[in-house]
């Protein structure tokens, strides 16, 4: 009805100008410069004047300049105000989507917001600006982004282990990842892959991402770690708009980092091989007793030999016959990706829908690796009368996965990596040679005779019913379903290493978590003599989570092309499960602002959570935030270069219950085997009536500026969050009948500041060029442990990763390495002291060593366009931070062993007075010396920069596109990770090792496949 | 107004429909621990449970065994194995870190935990079983004390003053129900009350156990436990009294030395000679010692340990005993422990007879046989010639032979004052620290000397 009022004084206001004043009429359609759709309810302004109108649904206008006049202002929510001279009777405007815009409206928890009027933080990052980004994760996504959001895979496996920390990581048991809700209800994490991965990121219309208290806390014991809410596209009343997207390109490993090849193998190991008889002759006592040194020396030689012959195979490794590169085997030559998605959208004032259907198949970069994403989407808006409206979310996913072994399992494509170049990968009949020609099992086997599928299906929906009660008094109520389903088939004939000699192996396994919500709140909307604004919103929710499992295994299998649990003659084990957890919850919000420059705004929620213990059932999560708008005082309004300047600070409790298992509170007794028929009941967990959420308190302090017009806008925050409460196993005295209960007793903090500036560099006519940057700095502290403790210390031969008061989580905590003794070339270490070096490792001191967490990340986006002609590219950054490689000690280990050797290990001490960081080569055949373990021998710097994204797109012009009966056509070429600058020699600087990735264990590398760079070509066309 | 009812109803109908019981939730896959001794039925069950955790790998599921046996090496074998614990305890060079030595004490006070438990509940029991049940959990608590007193205590029972020594923390009733309570700080109980208590569990054990109980505790099982106990303090006439007992009621109710001597390892059911022993099968229960004892032929890890030409060459040539060594990766294999999933002996009646044939002989007595009869019957089935008229050092002999690598290492070579690689069977360093990890926690723990 507004529009249509509007739209009449439009006319009306029209019509008498023509009466009075002499005038032009000038026409043209409004379109979003992204993808050249037209845009509705464009205000369309002359200036200096106060004629106006407003675009119609295909987003043509028609207006009279009076005479004059001769500029107009577009501008509407959402985009980029333009001004453009009239010159003709057509004047076209192509918008851009704002990232600055005050009057933007933002999602926040249970409602939305005006940008301008928040006090807490939330980064915003809009679905056009990585639709069509050729990941798998939507995570991905949003890398480089937004800032203090800090985005890492762990390898180049497809669809699966994104790491996401919002401000760093606040618990050291619980998870660090955020909460993700998607139109309001919360996503339930899957067994495989992340859920993020589940979702078709070209519907999403915007991610919002809470930050601090005052923000999330409305999420409360789940807000701890950021929310990132996602929102998905609705529908617009107008003629239904139809969008084909296609999408086709090739993935391939952003380096390869080389080994020996055949000659350089055998010459380094025949080298370590003489080393090695002389080191035991000389130096090791000579247990063996050889009768000289030369004796010592044949023998080697002769063993060497002997394993050149074994591990070529039927080849002759003298002629260097075969030289393999096995680094190449464990990729596929350009792996093909592509994408395919049909959406339509429109309705009318009072019926509004989008829907949408997508195909994406993508080929990983590593040999068996796929991941496959079918959705659906249906989106519904119903205005049913006039008080009462309903609307309708639905998504249905189904997302096929070929996936792959852990990277510390000989199976996984990498490990192919450690085998000799001389040793072919098939015999002459053309069968995969497995050991012991080859070194190690063989993992192409796996890729012949082993299946490793997990589907998974998932099925959000919810609906809502909003209703007008009374003037600025609404309610909404929401029910929503969040259901996955995954199941996972593995086989291992009986030539692979997880079959052998049971006869095969199968394994399935079964799970669905489902979740119902239903929020129901009330919002109150009222202003009090002008001044006083009040939004004011309290309702409840009401969650339950339901997971299912089973699972059975079984072996001996008839035939082998059967690869399914039925053809295993026996079954070997089975179990199934099923767990429930509810949270009731109650929530409250009063947004206050006073005069338009003095913003409060406070927040708590109550969450009452069955897994907590019966002493602290219900957490209460207050938060209080303050803004100041300072640009609209009177001192400085008549500061002409500033257009606006807020202050904000906020405080707040949020929680983070994940730490706590759905039943650990309770004393408990479960099945316990004994004998072949013997069923007990045993103790399985102890009580703890005081187990309850982890409290991180967040103060944030920033402003938010905006210069020459808002063509340079910046936002600055400054944090401090505290984790008290933290969970920690609590030792206990054995007497007790355990040896600890988990307990809310740790300390940790995170401060940090975060920095974005979006300028307008050029604004022409044509020409157009935009950039957002973003930086952001954290730092992490432990504060305490469970009183007594000081510190968690490695365990581990081959990781550093230590928990210690005083340093930053998962810290690196281990020997120094010195280089090569430039006498004997053995490996030495810094004692204690930092300066004497010793050659046992045992001997060495223990020193901070490095830090996996990154002091800065940050991106770069500029966005450059010039008529149709669109450039994007974001670089991407991490900064500070340093990488172990746990398989250093196998492949760059001065041929310790017979894997093959990274190429940096051929400048191995080799005479007396080199000077070099690479030990004499030597194969420990009989254990005389230390194999290498970690040490900064294997700690490397893992800064980096990355070109994130590169994409080049034409927006064929109107005139064209019409002509061909289109709204629009764009066609574009698109790249994921062209480009990485970084010192780090390993395959990727981006990685932590699937097997042991944790909040500890970072910064691991372990034969991870390096990311995947991605080039894709794609076509949009709306009708 | 319609709408504000809609409203009301729907806020009014979730928020009000039992938000507590809603976040009393059960887990599907346990009982609480109130509900698991409120019939007579679920306490069964909780002994059942408590055989499992005895047998677990850190007590009779095999470290105590080996730990005994590394300990008592003395050249008869050797750790060739990565793992720096059992090194440490090989070496007698234990630190108090050594998660072996933390992992076996945490272990034994499950099973007491367990124990107290079902003790303090049996008034459910039917009164037809509660003896049994009573008798069950004794027998399993005394079991575990008797690892505790020997391996954790300050000295042997006769090194000093048994009244005076440091034993363990000795609890016999369940405590409050959360475990960081200050009530389990408990301070370290004499080796004299850890004895006693030990005793009366075993006598209240044996007098209620059923002789035949399947692979459960029996009478005869509880009597050879108070023979080791007594042994131990050289109470060699009670020892010589609960070993005849043994035997008398184990001989009664179809108990026998198995025909050959391999026929009496590598099963996975009881033989007629296993008094007691914990059961493995291929989907519960662990082997220990065929994981360090065993070579990766037979599915264990690489051999971690070695027996010793020296210890093979202890067997005659004509002693079936030695043929069950077997050869893998350079060095002789102990066959007792070969296969995998094969239970664990805990308690074979040969040890009965040996232990009859040593007190008799001390004692210049022939209780229920003579040293020469009960000594000749591991002899003769091992095809060796009986001995006439044998000597102390005969039957000792007899014994370190017979029972080879089964666990009594250690604890025959202290009770007989014996030296051990270099060390005094009194030394410091042949008695465990108290873990680490306890004092941490417990600060009413003192440290044995040595550590």
């Amino acid at each position: 009805m507004r529009k249509l009022k509007l739209l009449m004084l439009a006319v009306l206001l029209l019509s008498v100008q023509l009466l009075w004043a002499q005038t032009k009429t000038v026409t043209g359609k409004v379109t979003d410069a992204k993808d050249g759709t037209p845009i509705t309810g464009v205000s369309v302004k002359v200036k200096g004047s106060n004629t106006g109108t407003f675009t119609a649904n295909d987003g043509s206008y028609i207006i009279n300049l009076p005479k004059g006049l001769n500029s107009l202002v577009f501008s509407t929510v959402g985009f980029e105000d333009q001004e453009i001279e009239v010159k003709g009777s057509t004047v076209n405007a192509s918008l851009s989507p704002s990232v600055k815009n005050l009057n933007e409206v933002v999602v926040v928890g249970y409602g939305t917001q005006v940008k301008r009027d928040i006090t807490s933080v939330i980064a915003r990052v809009k679905g056009a600006e990585v639709q069509n980004m050729p990941v798998a994760d939507l995570a991905q996504t949003l890398q480089g982004r937004a800032a203090g959001v800090f985005v890492e895979g762990q390898n180049g496996k497809i669809g699966e282990g994104i790491k996401i920390r919002i401000r760093g990581a606040s618990s050291l048991n619980g998870s660090n990842e955020p909460l993700y809700v998607v139109d309001g209800v919360p996503l339930v994490g899957g067994v495989y892959g992340s859920a993020s991965s589940d979702i078709n990121f070209n519907d999403v219309e915007s991610f919002d991402i809470l930050k601090d208290a005052s923000a999330a806390a409305i999420y409360g014991s789940r807000a701890a770690n950021g929310v990132i809410l996602i929102t998905t596209k609705r529908g617009k009343a107008g003629k239904t708009k139809f969008t084909l997207n296609t999408q086709y390109g090739i993935q391939n490993p952003t380096h390869k980092r080389g080994f020996l090849d055949a000659a350089e193998y055998i010459e380094l190991f025949r080298e370590a091989a003489i080393n090695t008889a002389k080191y035991h002759y000389n130096r090791a006592g000579n247990w063996r007793g050889y009768a000289s040194e030369a004796a010592a020396i044949t023998d080697m030689t002769t063993y060497i030999e002997g394993r050149f012959t074994r591990y070529s195979g039927y080849s002759d490794w003298r002629t260097l016959q075969t030289n393999t590169n096995w680094e190449d085997q464990a990729f596929n030559e350009d792996a093909k990706t592509g994408l395919i998605e049909l959406s339509a959208q429109g309705g009318t004032d009072k019926n509004k829908f989008y829907v949408s259907g997508s195909y994406n198949d993508q080929d990983g970069i590593l040999i068996a690796n796929k991941f496959k994403r079918m959705s659906l989407r249906f989106n519904m808006d119903n205005q049913l009368t006039n008080w009462l409206k309903m609307g309708l979310n639905m998504s249905l996913n189904k997302t096929e996965r070929k996936r792959l072994s852990a990277d510390n399992a000989f199976s996984t494509p990498m490990q192919l990596v450690a085998m000799s170049p001389i040793t072919p990968t098939r015999n002459l009949e053309g069968v995969l040679y497995n050991t012991p020609t080859t070194t190690y099992y063989n993992g192409l086997i796996d890729m012949e005779d082993a299946k490793n599928n997990a589907n998974g299906y998932r099925n959000q929906g919810n609906i809502f019913f909003e209703s007008r009660l009374a003037q600025g008094l609404s309610l909404r109520n929401e029910l929503g379903l969040d259901m996955v389903n995954q199941n996972d088939e593995r086989f291992w004939g009986s030539r692979t290493d997880g079959g052998t000699g049971i006869g095969g192996a199968a394994w399935a396994q079964w799970f669905r978590n489902t979740r119902w919500t239903t929020n129901n709140f009330l919002n109150y909307i009222t202003t009090i003599k002008d001044k006083h604004k009040i939004d004011a919103t309290v309702g409840m929710s009401f969650e339950n989570r339901y997971d299912e499992y089973a699972y059975a295994e079984g072996e001996n299998f008839a035939d082998e092309s059967i690869k399914t649990l039925a053809g295993a003659s026996t079954i070997t084990g089975g179990s199934s499960s099923q767990d429930k957890n509810n949270l009731v919850s109650y929530f409250a919000r009063v947004n206050y602002n006073f005069n338009r420059k003095y913003l409060l705004s406070l927040n708590v929620r109550v969450d009452g959570d069955s897994r907590f213990g019966s002493n602290y059932k219900y957490g209460t999560f207050p938060s209080v935030s303050a803004g100041w708008i300072m640009s609209d005082e009177n001192f400085l309004k008549n500061v002409q270069w500033l257009s606006f300047l807020k202050l904000r600070g906020s405080y707040g409790i949020v929680g983070n219950n994940s730490g706590v298992g759905f039943y650990s509170s309770a004393a408990q007794y479960g099945s316990v085997r004994y004998g072949s028929t013997g069923a007990g009941l045993g103790i399985t967990n102890f009580a703890n009536d005081d187990l309850r959420w982890e409290k991180v308190a967040t103060t944030d302090i920033g402003f938010e500026i905006g210069l020459f017009n808002n063509r340079v806008s910046a936002e600055f925050s400054w944090y401090n969050k505290q984790t008290t409460d933290m969970l920690l196993a609590v030792p206990t005295p054995s007497p007790s009948g355990t040896t600890s209960v988990f307990g809310n007793i740790g300390e940790m903090e995170n401060k940090g500041i975060e920095f974005t500036l979006n300028t307008t560099n050029v604004s022409g006519k044509n020409f157009k060029w935009t950039t957002s940057i973003n930086v952001a700095k954290n730092k992490n502290k432990m504060l305490k442990l469970d009183g007594e403790q000081k510190e968690i210390l490695p365990s581990d031969a081959r990781y550093a990763n230590a928990v210690i008061i005083g340093q930053p989580i998962g810290i690196f905590y281990g020997v120094k390495f010195a280089g090569a003794d430039p006498a004997n070339g053995d490996p030495l270490f810094y004692e204690q002291d930092g300066k004497t070096t010793t050659n046992v490792y045992d001997d060495a001191g223990k020193f901070i060593i490095g830090d996996p967490n990154p002091d800065w990340i940050g991106g770069i986006n500029n966005t450059v366009t010039w008529k149709g002609i669109e450039l994007n590219f974001l670089f991407q950054g991490v900064f500070g931070n340093q990488v172990q490689d746990g398989a250093g000690g196998f492949m760059s280990a001065s041929a310790d062993w017979f894997d093959n050797q990274t190429r940096d290990q051929l400048k191995r001490w080799k005479n007396p007075g080199d000077i070099t960081n690479v030990p004499q080569a030597r194969l420990n055949r009989f254990g005389d010396f230390d194999s290498p373990a970690i040490s900064t021998r294997y700690v490397y710097d893992a800064t980096y920069v990355r070109l994130k994204t590169l994409t080049l797109a034409y927006n064929v012009p109107q005139k064209i596109a019409s002509k061909a009966k289109l709204s629009n056509a764009r066609i574009y070429v698109s790249g994921v990770n062209l480009l990485t600058f970084t010192d780090y020699p390993g395959w990727d600087p981006e990685v932590n090792t699937d097997y042991r990735s944790g909040n500890v264990n970072q910064g691991s590398d372990f034969y991870a496949a390096p990311q995947i760079k991605s080039i894709v070509v794609g076509l949009t066309i709306g009708l | 107004m319609k709408k504000i009812s809609i409203f009301i109803a729907i806020a009014g109908a979730i928020s009000l429909s039992g938000c507590d019981k809603k976040l009393n939730l059960k887990n599907p896959q346990a009982i609480d621990a109130a509900d698991a001794f409120s019939t007579s039925d679920k306490v069964k069950k909780v002994l059942v449970a408590n055989y499992a955790a005895l047998g677990a790998g850190a007590l009779f599921g095999g470290n105590v065994l080996w730990m005994s046996e590394l300990m008592a090496s003395g050249g008869d074998l050797n750790w060739v194995g990565t793992f720096p614990e059992p090194r440490q305890i090989w070496s007698k060079t234990i630190l108090v870190s050594n998660s072996n030595v933390a992992g076996t004490y945490s272990q034994a006070y499950r099973v007491i935990f367990n124990a107290n438990n079902i003790i303090a509940n049996a008034g459910v029991v039917v009164a037809a079983d509660k003896p049994k049940v009573i008798a069950e959990a004794k027998f399993q608590r005394a079991l575990v004390y008797f690892e505790l007193i020997k391996f954790y205590g300050e000295k042997p029972y006769f090194a000093g003053s048994a009244a005076t020594l440091k034993g363990v923390p000795l609890i016999t009733a369940p405590g409050p129900s959360a475990p960081q309570d200050g009530y389990y700080k408990l301070p370290r109980a004499t080796v004299e009350a850890v004895y006693q208590q030990i005793i009366a569990d075993l006598i209240a054990a044996e007098t209620d156990l059923p002789a035949k109980n399947g692979f459960y505790a029996n009478k005869a099982s509880a009597s050879l436990a108070l023979a080791r106990v007594y042994l131990q303090q050289d109470k060699f006439v009670e020892a010589r009294d609960a070993a005849n007992r043994c035997i008398t009621t184990a001989t009664a109710n179809g108990f026998s030395l198995v025909t050959t001597y391999a026929g009496a390892f590598n099963n996975s059911a009881n033989t007629t000679e296993d008094l007691f022993a914990m059961q493995v099968t291929d989907q519960a229960g662990t082997n220990s010692c065929f994981t360090f004892f065993s070579t990766d032929t037979y599915g264990a890890r690489d051999g971690d340990i070695e027996v010793t030409d020296a210890h093979y060459n202890k067997y005659s040539a004509t002693d079936v005993r030695r043929t069950l060594f077997f050869l893998e990766a350079g060095a002789w294999r102990c066959g007792k422990w070969r296969d995998i999933y094969k239970n664990v002996k805990v308690m074979r009646l040969a040890e009965a007879y040996l232990t009859r044939a040593e007190c008799n002989q001390r004692l210049g007595t022939i209780i229920g046989a003579t040293p020469d009869a009960d000594v000749n019957r591991t002899r003769s089935r091992a095809g060796l010639l009986p001995l006439v008229g044998v000597t102390l050092q005969q039957i000792l002999d007899e014994r370190e032979l017979e029972l080879a690598f089964e666990g009594q290492g250690i604890w025959d070579a202290k009770r007989l004052r014996l030296t051990v690689d270099g060390k005094p069977w009194n030394d410091d360093k042949m008695t465990f620290p108290i873990p680490l990890r306890e004092r941490n926690v417990d600060p009413n723990l003192d440290q044995n000397p040595g550590y």
